[in-house]
């Protein structure tokens, strides 16, 4: 069973938004791998800091444009 | 599946088969001689003869069909997954080393001290990949 996160992320939305830029051309950019990409945007992975302001440049905007904090049971 | 993921897999696989490997003749020759068997160099050097030769060959396999992602550094996910699963395997063989030195405590019998060592070793490594796959899969 995934662990969920409290960090939730329009990364798929986005990615459809710039030419349905592939997960594999997203990693690249952001420098990890395909499956990191697949994680974050399942809620299975919260990135780095750095990592999710790479993610904002590559896309042209705001980390919070990207990023938001859900509100879970243990928060 | 991830090439490290792939990587975990093969390597528990190859661990639990040496393990076996290795403790089917420890403890065929201590039925033999009717007590624990004293730790015996020629079962440890094949164990890990076979460990390395079958680590080579499966990591080949798995980087060939893998391609630029096996040449790849681990991300910050993996080197967090890494961690963790190495930071948790280190429990798996104090708890071994503490059963064995309880064990001896009682028995006094270092033969068996060995082997329960070993065997804490050879477990935390296979409880490593296990912990791997898991949060592979679970997420971190």
């Amino acid at each position: 069973m995934a662990k969920p996160t409290h960090i939730g992320n329009r990364i798929r939305e986005l990615r459809e938004q710039h030419g349905n830029m592939s997960q594999a051309a997203l990693a690249e950019a952001i420098g990890v791998t395909r499956q990191t990409v697949i994680a974050m945007e399942q809620g299975r992975y919260s990135p780095s800091l750095e990592s999710a302001f790479r993610i904002a440049r590559v896309f042209g905007t705001g980390v919070e444009d990207v990023f938001s904090w859900t509100e879970g049971q243990d928060s | 599946m991830s090439f490290r993921e792939k990587t975990a897999w093969g390597m528990g696989l190859i661990l639990i088969l040496a393990g076996v490997w290795y403790f089917q003749r420890v403890i065929g020759l201590s039925e033999a001689l009717g007590h624990v068997a004293a730790p015996n160099i020629k079962f440890v050097i094949g164990y890990v003869v076979l460990v390395v030769i079958a680590s080579i060959v499966v990591n080949i396999i798995i980087a060939s069909a893998a391609g630029k992602e096996a040449e790849a550094p681990a991300d910050e996910r993996e080197k967090v997954i890494l961690d963790r699963a190495g930071h948790w395997s280190g429990y798996v063989l104090a708890v071994g080393a503490v059963a064995g030195l309880w064990h001896f405590g009682w028995n006094s019998d270092g033969n068996l001290l060995f082997h329960i060592v070993f065997g804490a070793l050879m477990l935390s490594q296979v409880a490593e990949y296990a912990f791997q796959i898991v949060l592979f899969r679970r997420g971190v």
